[in-house]
C-alpha cells in the first residue's frame, strides 16, 4: 500500500516523458492542460490545503509569469531563460501581499485575496507598458511545442514532488499545526507569518513559472486571460473537488477538470454549462464529502468498525 | 466650491445605495457569522428580474422592486433550507466551508443567468433614465435620484423593522450575543433563516436599483460584493448606522477622487480593493472599533 503512490508517481512521469513520441498533437494538447492543471492545484494546496488559507487571487501569479515572459521576450531575451524572474517577481509579491494578509484570518483573508486579485487585472489592464486590455504577443517565431510540452510536464511532476516533501519535512508539520489550530501553533512556538510567507511564496513562484510557459504556448496574453477571475476560481476548485491537503488530491482534480473542461467543449450544448457543472460540483463537496474525491475514496476504500465515531472532529478556526 | 458640492451630492446619492447593498451582507454576517459570497450573484439576479418585469411586463424598475423584496426574502428562506445544515453557524469565525458553498451558489446562479438571459449586455432605458435635475447647482441623474429614494425607503423599513418588530429585536439579540439570545428563548433556526431571506431581499433590491444606473451581464456584482464588504469592514457590521457611515466614506472617497485627482476610473475599483486592503488590516473593527479605541486610550501619567 506504502508503495503505490510512488509506483503510480513513477508510471505517469514515465508516461508523461514518453508521450510526444506515439501521441497526436491533440491528446497532447489535453496532456499539456491536465500537467497545467496538476502544477496550479498542487501550488496552490501547499497554502491553501497544508496551511488552510484558502486564497482566491491565484491568478494574480500566474499573470506575473506571463507577463514577465512576454515583456522580457519582446526585448530579445530567449522565452525560458524569463522563468526564473518571473518566478521571482512572484515570489516577492506574494510577500508584499501576504505580510499585511496573514494578519487576517479565515474568510477574511479570503475576501482580501479576491480584492488582490481584482486590483491586479485591473491595474494591468489600465497601465501601458503592459499593452493595456488588449494584452500582448510573444514574438513570432518563438514557439516550439514539443520543448513547450516537456517543461510543462516535467513541471507537474517537480511540483507533485514538491508537495510530498514538503508534507513530509518539518516545514510541512508546521503548517498542519497552522491549519488545525494557528494559535495552539504559535504558542508552541511556530512562526506562523514566517511559515505562511513561505509556503505563499514557495506556490507563487511555481504558478508564475506555469504562467509562464502558457504565455510561451498561447503566444498571446490579456488581463482577460491571465488575470482572470474565473481561473483564480479553477485554480481552487480542483484541489477542493479532489481533495484538499492531500497529494493525490490535486493531481485527481486536475484530473476530472480537464477531462470535464475537453469534454465540455466538445458538446456545443454545454459548452457554457461550466460554471453551472463547478458551482455544482462545490456545492456537493462540501455539503457531503468535504474531503473530496481521495475523501470519498478512502471512506470506500477503509472498512470501519460500526461504533468507530462517522465524523472527524473538524478543525478549529 | 462647486466642485466641493458635485462630491457631496454625488457621494450622499451613491451612499444610499451602497448601504442598501452592504446591509444584505451584514445582517447575514451578524446573525450567521457567515460571508455570503452569493451576494454578487443574487444583486446579479436582482438586476435581471428588474429588467424582465420591465420588458415582459412594463413594469417600472422603481416598481418592480416592489415586487422584487418579497421575491428574494422567499428565494433567501429557500436557499437557507435547502443549504441549511452547512450554513448552521458552527462557531465565532466564519467557516471556510460555509464560504466556499456560497460561492459554489454564485456560480450557479451566473449559469443560470447565462442560460435564461444569454451573456449579452443588458441594460434598462426607461422615459427618465436620461433625464436630470439640479441639487444645489449640481446635476443630477433622474435614476440616482430615484435610487437614492427608493434605497432610503428600504433603510427607514429596515430600521423600523429592527426596532419595533420581535423579529428585529431577535435578529440585534443574536448579533450581539448569541448565546444569551438562545437562552432567552430565541428561535436561532428561524431567526437565521429569516435573517438570511432579510439579507437576500436586501441584495436584491440593491441588484434592482444598480439595473436602472449600469449595465450588467451574469458576471455582475463582482466589483459591488467588493464594494460592499469594503463598507461593512469600514462601518463594522454590527448596526444600520455603522452600515451607512461605511457607505458615506466609500462614495466619499470614490467621488473625491474622480473630481479632485486624474485616477483615471477604470482605476477606481482598484482604489476600492486596496481601501478594503487597508481597512481589514488597520482597523479590522472598523470605524466604530477604531473610535471606541481611541476613546478608551489610556491617558499617559
Amino acid at each position: 500500500m506504502k508503495r503505490l503512490p510512488a509506483a503510480s508517481g513513477l508510471a505517469a512521469t514515465a508516461f508523461l516523458l514518453a508521450a510526444p513520441l506515439f501521441l497526436d498533437r491533440g491528446t497532447l494538447n489535453d496532456l499539456w492542460s491536465l500537467s497545467l492543471g496538476v502544477i496550479l492545484a498542487s501550488a496552490w494546496n501547499l497554502l491553501g490545503g497544508f496551511a488552510g488559507q484558502v486564497s482566491l487571487g491565484y491568478s494574480a501569479f500566474l499573470g506575473i509569469g506571463a507577463y514577465t515572459t512576454v515583456l522580457l521576450s519582446l526585448r530579445g531575451v530567449p522565452p525560458f531563460l524569463t522563468l526564473p524572474l518571473g518566478a521571482l517577481l512572484a515570489a516577492l509579491f506574494s510577500v508584499a501581499i501576504g505580510l499585511p494578509a496573514f494578519r487576517l484570518r479565515g474568510p477574511y483573508f479570503t475576501i482580501a485575496t479576491i480584492g488582490v486579485g481584482e486590483a491586479v487585472r485591473v491595474s494591468a489592464a489600465s497601465v501601458a507598458f503592459t499593452g493595456g486590455s488588449s494584452g500582448l504577443r510573444m514574438p513570432s517565431g518563438s514557439f516550439d511545442f514539443t520543448a513547450n510540452f516537456y517543461a510543462m510536464a516535467a513541471l507537474a511532476i517537480f511540483s507533485v514532488v514538491l508537495a510530498a516533501a514538503v508534507r513530509a519535512s518539518a516545514f510541512g508539520t508546521a503548517l498542519a499545526a497552522i491549519r488545525q489550530d494557528i494559535d495552539a501553533a504559535e504558542s508552541l512556538g511556530v512562526n506562523a507569518t514566517r511559515y505562511k510567507l513561505l509556503a505563499h511564496a514557495l506556490s507563487a513562484a511555481v504558478v508564475a513559472l506555469a504562467g509562464s510557459l502558457y504565455a510561451i504556448n498561447f503566444q498571446y496574453i490579456a488581463p482577460g486571460s491571465v488575470f482572470d477571475f474565473r481561473l483564480s476560481l479553477s485554480i481552487v476548485l480542483m484541489p477542493v473537488v479532489g481533495g484538499v491537503g492531500t497529494i493525490a488530491g490535486p493531481v485527481l482534480g486536475a484530473l476530472v477538470f480537464s477531462t470535464l473542461q475537453i469534454k465540455l467543449l466538445a458538446i456545443p450544448a454545454l459548452r457554457d454549462a461550466y460554471l453551472l457543472l463547478y458551482g455544482g460540483l462545490l456545492i456537493l463537496v462540501i455539503l457531503y464529502e468535504p474531503g473530496g474525491l481521495v475523501g470519498l475514496l478512502r471512506r470506500l476504500t477503509t472498512r470501519r468498525q460500526a461504533t468507530a465515531p462517522e465524523q472527524e472532529v473538524p478543525d478549529a478556526g | 466650491m462647486t466642485d466641493l458640492a458635485t462630491v457631496l451630492v454625488n457621494a450622499f446619492l451613491a451612499a444610499g445605495l451602497y448601504a442598501t447593498m452592504a446591509y444584505g451582507l451584514a445582517v447575514i454576517y451578524g446573525v450567521m457569522r457567515i460571508i455570503n459570497l452569493a451576494h454578487a450573484g443574487i444583486m446579479m439576479l436582482g438586476a435581471y428580474v428588474t429588467l424582465t418585469l420591465f420588458e415582459r411586463f412594463h413594469v417600472d424598475p422603481f416598481l418592480g422592486l416592489v415586487a422584487v423584496g418579497p421575491l428574494f426574502y422567499l428565494l433567501g428562506v429557500a436557499l437557507y433550507r435547502v443549504l441549511g445544515r452547512s450554513l448552521r453557524r458552527s462557531g465565532a469565525a466564519p467557516s471556510m466551508d460555509s464560504l466556499l458553498l456560497l460561492f459554489g451558489v454564485w456560480l450557479v446562479l451566473q449559469n443560470l443567468a447565462y442560460y435564461v438571459w444569454s451573456g449579452d449586455t443588458q441594460s434598462i432605458l426607461t422615459g427618465y433614465t436620461l433625464k436630470s435635475v439640479a441639487i444645489l447647482g449640481v446635476r443630477v441623474g433622474a435614476p440616482s435620484l430615484l435610487v437614492f429614494g427608493a434605497s432610503a425607503a428600504s433603510l427607514l423599513f429596515l430600521t423600523l423593522l429592527l426596532s419595533r418588530t420581535y423579529l428585529g429585536k431577535a435578529i440585534r439579540a443574536v448579533t450581539q450575543n448569541r448565546d444569551a439570545a438562545l437562552l432567552s428563548g430565541v428561535d436561532a433556526d428561524r431567526i437565521s433563516a429569516m435573517a438570511f431571506g432579510l439579507g437576500t431581499a436586501f441584495a436584491g433590491l440593491a441588484g434592482g436599483m444598480l439595473s436602472t444606473l449600469y449595465a450588467f451581464t451574469p458576471d455582475f456584482g463582482r466589483s459591488f460584493l467588493l464594494k460592499a464588504f469594503c463598507i461593512i469592514v469600514l462601518g463594522g457590521m454590527e448596526s444600520v448606522a455603522g452600515v451607512a457611515v461605511g457607505a458615506l466614506v466609500l462614495a466619499l472617497i470614490e467621488n473625491g477622487l474622480a473630481v479632485w485627482t486624474t485616477v483615471p476610473t477604470s482605476f477606481q475599483d482598484a482604489v476600492t480593493f486596496t481601501l478594503l486592503f487597508v481597512a481589514l488590516i488597520a482597523f479590522p473593527q472598523g470605524l466604530p472599533g477604531l473610535f471606541t479605541r481611541l476613546a478608551r486610550r489610556p491617558v499617559p501619567r
